[in-house]
């Protein structure tokens, strides 16, 4: 009689941890996507939202630690800092097809990462001298870098902050390195190509696929710019 | 231990179905709004960032 309960026990116990198993799958596939597409279209709306009130480069002063606010109102005012996980761009790579947009947010963190692209904290700004450096999910999360080996010299990676459009054009076939290798986010990246001081992009994902070994990066440097009531850049229609 | 739980749910079997089902959905709810998210950066699929504090080690 009691081995029937310990073999039962047992059993179920088996049962209970492989539905477990597969409801932690139907998590990772299924259910961080439509997080992520729910977030995204969050930070998205937000970021429509306050290009269409006023300019992007003059911010309501809700962040109270702009220590130049005074005499700022002749001289252009210099750009306000990214707000820590806050979107503040819009990036478009048609390499990933039509519909590939996702928002850019300020910092790496785990769950800035889970609602977009994350931008490097302490990396050039956006159309800067410098290097512009951004990190998104390969797979879970809405997948925004699943194709990241698909890019190719010359692909376009289109940015906007509101105001301006930043085309950049991909350097060389992406590249494979370790997680440690910081210097590939360096204002002249490392083993990119480029020799000189100049305007950057730097995209990071993770290498294997689902692994986390490896990284994969792809440089860009910025190769026109214009304002955004010109409409959209070439590059979309190439 | 489901045998454990059945017999002690009140009610007819109906009843203790019924309650069977939101007992499991309460659980399933419970696990993709705290266990899993809590999990699921332990797992590698989120270190996309050249920083050195995963991985190989090293770095900042």
């Amino acid at each position: 009689m009691s081995v029937r309960l310990i073999v039962r026990t047992f059993s179920e116990l088996c049962i209970t941890i492989g539905a477990l198993i597969v409801l932690f799958v139907v998590y990772v596939l299924f259910w961080t996507g439509v997080q992520a597409a729910d977030a995204t279209e969050g930070q998205i709306d937000s970021l429509r939202s306050r290009w269409a009130h006023g300019p992007v480069s003059a911010p309501p002063p809700r962040s109270s630690a702009t220590p130049n606010a005074p005499n700022a109102s002749k001289e252009p005012p210099a750009p306000a800092a990214y707000r820590d996980g806050k979107p503040f761009a819009m990036m478009y790579i048609p390499r990933f097809g039509k519909g590939w947009e996702w928002p850019v947010l300020e910092n790496t963190e785990v769950r800035t990462l889970q609602k977009g692209l994350g931008h490097y904290t302490g990396t050039a700004r956006l159309g800067a001298t410098g290097n512009f450096a951004v990190a998104g999910h390969r797979r879970t999360y809405g997948d925004p870098f699943k194709d990241f080996p698909e890019l190719r010299p010359g692909d376009a990676v289109v940015l906007t902050d509101g105001t301006t459009w930043f085309t950049y054009r991909i350097g060389r076939k992406p590249y494979r390195t370790v997680p440690s290798d910081i210097g590939v986010i360096d204002p002249v990246p490392r083993k990119s190509g480029f020799d000189g001081p100049g305007r950057y992009l730097t995209l990071t994902t993770c290498d294997p696929e689902w692994g986390s070994s490896h990284r994969l990066i792809a440089w860009a440097h910025l190769d026109a710019t214009q304002p955004v009531t010109e409409g959209k850049p070439a590059a979309f229609h190439s | 231990m489901y045998g454990w739980i059945w017999r002690h749910l009140p009610g007819n079997a109906w009843v203790r179905a019924l309650i069977s089902l939101v007992l499991v959905l309460a659980v399933v709810y419970a696990l993709f709004q705290y266990v899993f998210p809590w999990a699921e950066p332990l797992l590698p699929f989120g270190d996309v960032t050249v920083d050195g504090s995963t991985g190989t080690g090293g770095g900042q």
